[in-house]
């Protein structure tokens, strides 16, 4: 699977990195980007998550090779 | 191709935004108003010195849902034109960072809808700000 994060976020990771772990949803996901930066924990919280098909909830199951983009909240205009 | 950003217009660019281009595609013979907001950068915020923005955005998801917000304005208040582009990368003092032009037979509507359009861009559209101060910090939105 691979990450992709944007703005903030990229404070607490690298803008693209893999996960090798078995990730089955977006609750597993954060748990896994946790265990990596726990600093993130508050801005994590407060992000979504979208595939390239667009936004995806907490009942989306990833698939292999997926790739995910966490998505802090906006702040354009 | 028909642009996410209304018309033909792209909704993110990297360049800087054509305010007197995008408004001649505003105009339209059943519209008799025409409503164009600039979203420009400031030169200062909460009593800092700002030196300049940067945006960043997810471009396809933030294309896919400029185009959304306009499709759903222009069916909820029968818009004529409905248009909005942001820009991405550095932006400077007193430029345009976001454009929402709105036109419609009469006045309400293409305010009405303007402002909920630049609402929703702002909030759920995948772009960010990030304020570059004249101390040289740096802080996201």
């Amino acid at each position: 699977m691979t990450i992709h994060v944007y703005a903030g976020l990229k404070d607490y990771f690298l803008p693209e990195f893999e996960l090798t772990e078995e990730v089955g949803n977006i609750d597993q996901l954060r748990a896994c980007l946790l265990a990596i930066n726990n600093q993130s924990a508050k801005l994590l919280a407060a992000c979504r998550f979208a595939v390239q098909e667009g936004f995806i909830d907490s009942t989306y199951k990833f698939k292999s090779h997926e790739i995910v983009i966490v998505v802090p909240p906006s702040s354009g205009g | 191709m028909e642009g996410r950003g209304g018309g033909s217009t792209p909704g993110v660019v990297d360049r800087p935004i054509d305010l007197v281009g995008l408004l001649a595609a505003g105009h339209h013979p059943a519209a008799g108003a025409v409503v164009l907001f600039s979203g420009e950068v400031r030169e200062s915020n909460l009593g800092r010195a700002v030196a300049y923005l940067e945006y960043e955005a997810q471009v396809l998801l933030a294309e896919k849902m400029i185009g959304e917000i306009l499709s759903e304005a222009k069916e909820k208040w029968r818009l004529s034109v409905a248009i909005a582009q942001h820009r991405i990368g550095r932006v400077e003092i007193g430029e345009t960072a976001v454009v929402v032009i709105t036109a419609s037979p009469h006045r309400s509507e293409a305010y009405t809808a303007n402002r909920h359009i630049i609402d929703r861009i702002k909030h759920e559209a995948p772009i960010w700000k990030c304020e570059h101060y004249q101390d040289g910090t740096k802080e996201w939105g």
